[in-house]
């Protein structure tokens, strides 16, 4: 009797800690948050992957965590951006908007210049411009 | 006849080799067309770069205000955005990119402001002249007016040494209740830019 106590409480503990393991992707097609359709994504590098695009000048900066969130009927982001190199970087950035049906739900945005000290993150956010916009893309560049 | 005609081909030479050295020092004028929404370094003064950054940060913030977040449409009018840096900067061009993102996002509407309130009244008074057809002229008396007013102040601290101009900009805006006063979103937008010679 007591065995069989001790094996319930045991799948319960372990199910509790799967959970743990899979925070951030409870709701199919989301992934911390952030859409992903029907991408697999299944670490914090993947979805870091399918959401930075780079254009023009490679930079070193990459974001280290993305999380998303609604608030109200848009889409906010959160990006840490890091820089390990032992000097300043200048970048610059912008997001890209999506609809459902993978069209652009928004005009370009203008490049954003951006300053991160040596060996620190910097965390940028924003909030979807429309409630059309149901992805996105951070693009980066340097502007070095 | 030949001694007095060689002396002014000699003359010809030094504007000669003047004109010639003048067309190849000329710089070639190119005119190309640039991105617009690029990052823009030209001088530290107010320009493309900081008006797009102001507007989008100031329009992304505004959006998650509560008063918009609820959803019912709010009807704001556009007031002044005091310029009170030491330089000309067209405020009115920061208002009107934030009006445009916002209507555009579909979650405000904007009544007429004071500005463009001559124009509005002008139109009502013609269609009421004698031309228009009585039944479509719009009528005086059905405007709407606006439950919020923003309004805001754009401030710079500029500092310079023999070789590095340093500037600062912070802009504020602020979305008023105008029935009952309540400030109901604020926010600010700083940019620092440095410019070093040599």
């Amino acid at each position: 009797m007591n065995r069989t106590w001790t094996s319930i409480a045991l799948a319960a503990v372990l199910s509790t800690g799967c959970w743990a393991t899979k925070k951030g992707f409870e709701v199919p097609g989301l992934a911390y948050g952030c859409p992903i359709g029907d991408a697999k994504v299944s670490s914090m590098d993947d979805l870091v992957k399918l959401k930075v695009v780079s254009e023009g000048k490679r930079t070193t900066i990459q974001p280290t965590e993305m999380r998303c969130t609604m608030t109200g009927d848009l889409l906010k982001i959160d990006a840490n951006l890091n820089n390990d190199s032992s000097t300043v970087k200048r970048i610059s950035y912008k997001f890209r908007w999506i609809d459902r049906e993978g069209m652009r739900a928004w005009d370009e945005e203008a490049w954003k210049p951006l300053l991160i000290y040596d060996n620190s993150n910097l965390m940028i956010n924003t909030v979807s411009p429309t409630n059309r916009a149901a992805d996105f893309r951070l693009i980066l560049r340097s502007q070095e | 006849m030949n001694d007095l005609v060689r002396p002014r081909r000699f003359a010809l030479l030094p504007l000669l080799a003047a004109l010639a050295l003048a067309a190849g020092c000329a710089t070639k004028e190119q005119t190309r067309y640039g991105d617009a929404r690029a990052v823009e370094t030209v001088t530290n003064q107010f320009g493309s770069t900081d008006l797009q950054m102001i507007a989008e940060s100031m329009t992304r913030s505004m959006l998650q205000a509560p008063v918009i977040v609820s959803g019912n449409l709010p009807i704001v009018t556009v007031q002044e955005v005091r310029n009170k840096t030491s330089e000309y900067i067209d405020t009115r061009a920061i208002t009107d990119s934030i009006r445009a993102e916002l209507q555009k996002g579909g979650k405000v509407r904007f009544a007429v402001d004071a500005a463009a309130m001559n124009q509005q009244v002008e139109e009502l008074k013609r269609q009421q002249s004698e031309y228009y057809a009585k039944e479509q002229a719009a009528q005086m008396g059905n405007m709407v007016g606006a439950q919020y007013r923003m309004e805001g102040n754009i401030t710079s601290i500029v500092k310079q040494v023999k070789d590095v101009k340093d500037v600062y900009y912070k802009v504020n805006l602020q979305l008023w209740n105008i029935r009952n006063g309540l400030l109901e979103w604020s926010d600010e937008k700083e940019i620092r830019k440095t410019t070093t010679k040599g």
